[in-house]
């Protein structure tokens, strides 16, 4: 057996592959995120004050970035869940390859319109 | 036509594994089975692999070319370049050189029971088991598997846990459920319907990519899911 270095290998492999990596590392990278988000929102328990320290450390230009990479992470899982959610259930199955581009390219869409949005949110 | 071609080996001698080239010419035409054969013959008799039909039906030479898994028997060399790597199939474990141990493989594909389930056949009046072509369609191209592997060996489901069926036996198990013969299909759901069955597969779909005969496993196996997940309902609702 590969272990897990076989999601991640892909030498020779289709867009396919390369879809279904992405979606395990975007999944993780959201599944980090989930744990800092708790982690912050759990602070309240300490004070009010506590907390806006916490998020005021996200809300400012240097961490625009990391938001937006955040952004492009949740597009690209949802986007290429769905994909996977109709080819589960057999559908489209033929236009699977087609189907892993159009995927990319809207969460691609959606994460530039989202970081633009934040952007003048941020900087005023 | 003749070309110097390179191939890279990953050789396993039971304890160390390591990379050896050999170079030698190569004619237009010549597969990499003919080029390992040549390799085996004139320059070291020590090199270890499967084959046998030298035709594309047995399954035996199935090795991953540069990355990806191929029938040897059915790879020209020229049509993958000057440089070759070859080496043995993923998710499962080397025995020697190219050879590896596809003992669990088939043990998966026997665990499916992958035969006609009949119940009262009359077998000192036999009758002849009729078809349409449109109930014959339904399993035909998946009765096409050859067993050799390579689905098996880019499935990353497969690469994780070692008791998961895998695409080739889940395959063999949808080409009998689909079959209007059969009488198994519940038998066989509930062997498919675990989680390291059917529910274990997370659509990568590789495996359909790399089989050498287009039969395209992760559409059986999709189709299991749906057989699976309605027999789930139905049993919460008896």
């Amino acid at each position: 057996m590969e272990g897990i270095s076989g999601w991640f290998s892909l030498r020779g492999k289709s867009v396919n592959s390369i879809a279904y990596s992405f979606h395990r590392l975007t999944g993780l990278v959201l599944l980090l995120y989930l744990i800092i988000h708790l982690s912050f929102l759990t602070s309240l328990r300490i004070g009010e004050e506590a907390y806006t320290a916490f998020i005021s450390t996200t809300v400012r230009p240097e961490t625009l970035p990391l938001d937006s990479l955040l952004f492009l992470a949740t597009f690209y899982h949802a986007f290429n869940g769905l994909r996977v959610v109709l080819n589960e259930f057999g559908l489209v199955y033929e236009l699977r390859k087609a189907l892993a581009y159009i995927m990319a390219l809207l969460a691609l869409a959606f994460w530039v319109y989202s970081t633009y949005v934040m952007y003048v949110f941020v900087m005023g | 036509m003749e070309r110097e071609v390179l191939f890279r080996i990953r050789r396993f001698d039971g304890e160390h594994a390591y990379w050896q080239d050999f170079q030698f010419k190569a004619r237009k035409g010549m597969t990499v089975l003919e080029g390992l054969y040549h390799i085996k013959e004139s320059i070291d008799g020590s090199l270890s692999f499967r084959a046998s039909c030298r035709m594309g039906v047995c399954g035996s030479c199935a090795v991953k070319v540069n990355g990806r898994p191929r029938l040897a028997c059915e790879t020209q060399i020229f049509d993958i370049g000057d440089t070759l790597e070859i080496e043995p199939l993923d998710n499962m474990s080397v025995l020697r050189d190219l050879v590896v141990d596809m003992d669990g493989f088939f043990r998966k594909h026997e665990a499916v029971k992958p035969y006609l389930i009949r119940g009262g056949d009359n077998y000192g009046n036999p009758k002849e088991l009729m078809q349409t072509p449109k109930e014959l369609h339904a399993y035909y191209d998946f009765s096409l598997c050859i067993k050799c592997g390579a689905c098996y060996s880019v499935c990353p489901a497969s690469a994780t846990r070692s008791d998961y069926l895998g695409p080739a036996a889940m395959t063999a198990a949808y080409r009998f459920c689909a079959d209007s013969r059969d009488e198994g299909k519940d038998e066989r759901l509930r062997l498919v319907s675990g989680s390291e069955g059917v529910w274990r597969c997370h659509f990568n779909a590789e495996c359909s990519e790399v089989c050498p005969k287009n039969i395209e496993p992760a559409k059986a196996v999709q189709k299991m899911k749906l057989m699976s997940a309605i027999r789930i309902i139905k049993s919460i609702f008896r």
